[in-house]
């Protein structure tokens, strides 16, 4: 799980999963894992979701819990548009390092219809790009699952 | 290398020399050809040595013939050989990487190259070798300093108590040395998991856990590891190659070992020796020597790597349990002998304690008793000993001692005699030399010996010379008190006794009936004076004398008085007198009352008279 500070990432994973560890562990090491086995029509797949300490600076970034991962969610907060730009850049920043690798890209706060800071034009350009990009909502749960399901196939492709 | 030599020969063959050519069948095959073009022409018109032969081969292969000159030139000089081979030889190596034969071919030439290199500056392999070597190296003696601390630590702390004594006596019992000892009984430790983590990923490839153990979900405890392991290295500088290798949470331990694909985490409770971190090493390295292909490419899949969770288990068989024997309840023989030798002790203690407490009043009782001077007193090899002075008259101590407690043959007693002029000893050595009749008392007063009562004047005459005889300083011997016995009624009644006789007829050896009175009057004297005589404590004999007159023979006349007197005494003894009060004599006519000139006198002569003697007690 990598994206800005405060973008719902602990969020996004608690909708997904039952954690064990508490988020202290984000504050602490700055990493917090949790599991999720995923039923897919062909084959069980074990989720070990990685979710790191969100900082707006991207230099801070452990990069090294990133070693060995096969994929990533990129998540975004729909309603500020700073924190797409910070996920735009943790992605070059991870392909840089460790190459390409499947990825999700959600835009977090979906609920928040009012305040949503990104166009649907955006949206559209970052699909044409090949990317997989939904709106999520934490909340509601919106699009969560999806995004878990894409990226075990993905990774397991 | 055989495939490069091979390949060299290859080449040679094809450029052979001239000669090998087979010019003949060359020949023949042209005029084939010239036949089939030609048919008119004869066969065998080409000679084998055409000079026109050649031109054809050269019109034919000119260029291949070139190439293959340039190659043979390349071939056969050795530096642009050495450079067209170097041009690729990186590329042949790697692509022969994936043929295992490659290693074992290449082993001893790399042996031989290494060797030399070590001959000729071994600098350079130490250089190379340092980043790697240096690390294990230092792990491996911080293991041993931790492995010799932590036995040295066991050892001091259990050295001086009881389990440490009996440690000890199990030391001595099975040879072994006393820290060995130490340990084995103190290390109580459970391999509870072990964590086989794949070091790229964080992904678990095997976990297995004791029977009893819980955790959390393996897969997430291992990438937790994982990330903690990263978290360190990224943390902290100068660590980058390194593991974190140990962590501890109360009585939990985490060790890991790390090794190129793997690492390896046990979760250790207790207090494990220094030594498992060396079997866990083991154990990693041997699953990777044997599934190093498996483990570099793990995927996430860890089917197929049961034989790896075999060699996992043998880890969690780890383990060394507390010796329950010594830990089931309370050490009941213990306490009951050391109660036993404390009730002993005790005991022992009170008795000594006693023991001194009777002597002491011992020795302050015989302080106090006249005639003993005590000069030295303690106690020796458990026995009492006591020294002094002992007038022979004082108590004996002996004597008291069998009243105080004190066993006498634990006592030593030397004592010097002498004289003591205390009072009371002064009255025993006068008691002991007088014997004073029991008319005479004897006592202290005033610090001087007085003597009271009454006592013949034979015995008042020694106890006055004893007096006289004591030495100077000695209490003064007061005889004053003492009456002489012939001063009181005694002699009154022996008086009145001896003025009594006991008349006879003539001839006669029987008192007449006339004396009744007189002998009734005698008995009661003679019965006062014995009653008298006791209560003085003086001895008195009364002497009946018979008496006879002159008249008739001599012999006669004795034996009449005797008889005479025997008879007063037999009336005596009828009146109550105790006859052993009595003695009898006969006198005759030898000792005349009055001369015999009448027979008046005659008659007072006829007669029984009586003698009272009175003297000191046998």
């Amino acid at each position: 799980m990598l994206g800005g500070f405060s973008v719902g990432k602990t969020s996004l994973v608690k909708r997904y999963v039952e954690s064990i560890f508490s988020d202290s562990y984000l504050t602490t090491v700055g990493v917090k894992i949790d599991k999720k086995v995923e039923q897919l029509p062909d084959r069980v797949v074990s989720l070990v979701l990685w979710d790191l300490a969100g900082e707006d600076d991207i230099g801070s970034l452990r990069m090294s819990y990133l070693r060995g991962s096969a994929g990533y969610v990129l998540v975004a907060d729909g309603t500020r548009r700073s924190t797409l730009q910070v996920a735009l850049s943790l992605r070059e920043r991870v392909e840089a390092d460790y190459g390409a690798m499947p990825f999700v890209l959600l835009l977090n706060k979906s609920d928040l219809k009012e305040q949503w800071a990104i166009n649907d034009a955006e949206l559209e350009d970052l699909r044409h790009r090949g990317w997989w990009v939904r709106a999520s909502s934490a909340r509601t749960g919106e699009g969560v699952e999806d995004a878990f399901k894409d990226l075990a196939v993905r990774v397991t492709r | 290398m055989s495939t490069s030599t091979a390949t060299l020969d290859w080449l040679l063959r094809l450029c052979p020399s001239d000669s090998a050519i087979d010019r003949k069948n060359l020949a023949s095959l042209l005029a084939e050809l010239a036949c089939s073009v030609e048919p008119g022409l004869s066969k065998g018109d080409i000679p084998v040595r055409d000079p026109r032969l050649e031109q054809l081969r050269t019109l034919l292969f000119g260029r291949e013939i070139e190439a293959l000159s340039r190659l043979r030139e390349v071939v056969e000089n050795p530096e642009e050989f050495a450079a067209a081979v170097g041009r690729v030889l990186h590329g042949a190596i790697a692509n022969a990487s994936s043929d295992e034969r490659l290693g074992p071919v290449l082993a001893p030439a790399l042996e031989r190259a290494t060797q030399s290199s070590i001959r000729k500056d071994p600098g350079t392999l130490i250089n190379v070798l340092y980043p790697l070597i240096v690390p294990a190296i230092r792990k491996s003696i911080g293991e041993t300093v931790d492995e010799t601390f932590q036995s040295l630590n066991e050892t001091l702390k259990h050295s001086l108590s009881w389990r440490g004594l009996r440690w000890r006596w199990e030391a001595w019992r099975t040879g072994r040395s006393f820290a060995e000892v130490v340990l084995k009984h103190t290390l109580v430790y459970q391999v509870e998991h072990v964590f086989l983590i794949h070091r790229h990923t964080g992904l678990l490839i095997v976990h297995v856990a004791a029977k009893e153990a819980t955790s959390q979900d393996p897969q997430l405890v291992s990438s937790m590891l994982a990330a903690i392991q990263d978290f360190v290295r990224d943390s902290f500088s100068g660590v980058r190659h390194q593991g974190l290798d140990t962590m501890q949470l109360g009585e939990l331990r985490l060790w890991s070992e790390q090794g190129p694909f793997a690492t390896l985490v046990a979760v250790i409770r207790g207090n494990p020796p220094e030594t498992l971190h060396e079997t866990l090493r083991a154990v990693l390295t041997s699953i990777h020597a044997e599934r190093s292909r498996t483990l570099e490419s793990f995927n996430g899949d860890s089917s197929g790597l049961g034989d790896v969770e075999a060699q996992l288990l043998e880890c969690v068989a780890l383990r060394q349990r507390a010796q329950r024997t010594t830990r089931r309840g309370f050490p009941w023989l213990v306490a009951l002998i050391a109660g036993a030798l404390l009730l002993a002790a005790g005991l022992w203690g009170l008795r000594s304690w006693e023991d001194a407490r009777h002597w002491d009043r011992y020795i302050s009782q015989l302080r106090t008793k006249p005639g003993i001077v005590i000069t030295e007193t303690g106690r020796r090899n458990g026995k009492f000993f006591v020294a002094g002075l002992r007038d022979p008259l004082a108590v004996d101590p002996q004597a008291l001692l069998l009243g105080s407690k004190i066993d006498p043959r634990r006592v030593i007693a030397s004592w010097a005699s002498f004289q003591g002029l205390d009072p009371a000893l002064v009255l025993e050595r006068l008691r002991a030399q007088l014997q004073p009749p029991a008319s005479v008392t004897l006592a202290v007063a005033d610090g001087r010996v007085v003597a009271t009562g009454t006592a013949t004047p034979t015995w008042l005459a020694r106890a006055r010379s004893a007096g006289r005889l004591l030495p100077i300083g000695a209490p003064e011997f007061d005889l004053s008190a003492v009456r002489d016995v012939n001063d009181g009624p005694l002699s009154k009644l022996s008086d009145a006794i001896e003025s009594r006789s006991i008349h006879f007829d003539y001839d006669e050896p029987l008192p007449p009936p006339g004396q009744n009175a007189t002998l009734d009057q005698v008995a009661k004297e003679l019965n006062e004076l014995a009653t008298l005589a006791a209560s003085l404590g003086v001895r008195t004999r009364v002497t009946l004398t018979g008496h006879s007159d002159s008249t008739g023979r001599g012999t006669f006349n004795l034996s009449l008085s005797l008889a005479r007197a025997e008879a007063v005494r037999a009336l005596l003894k009828k009146r109550g007198v105790d006859p052993d009060l009595l003695a009898v004599r006969g006198a005759g006519p030898l000792e005349p009352l009055e001369v015999e000139a009448s027979d008046a006198a005659r008659s007072v002569n006829r007669r029984v008279s009586f003698t009272v003697g009175i003297g000191e007690q046998p």
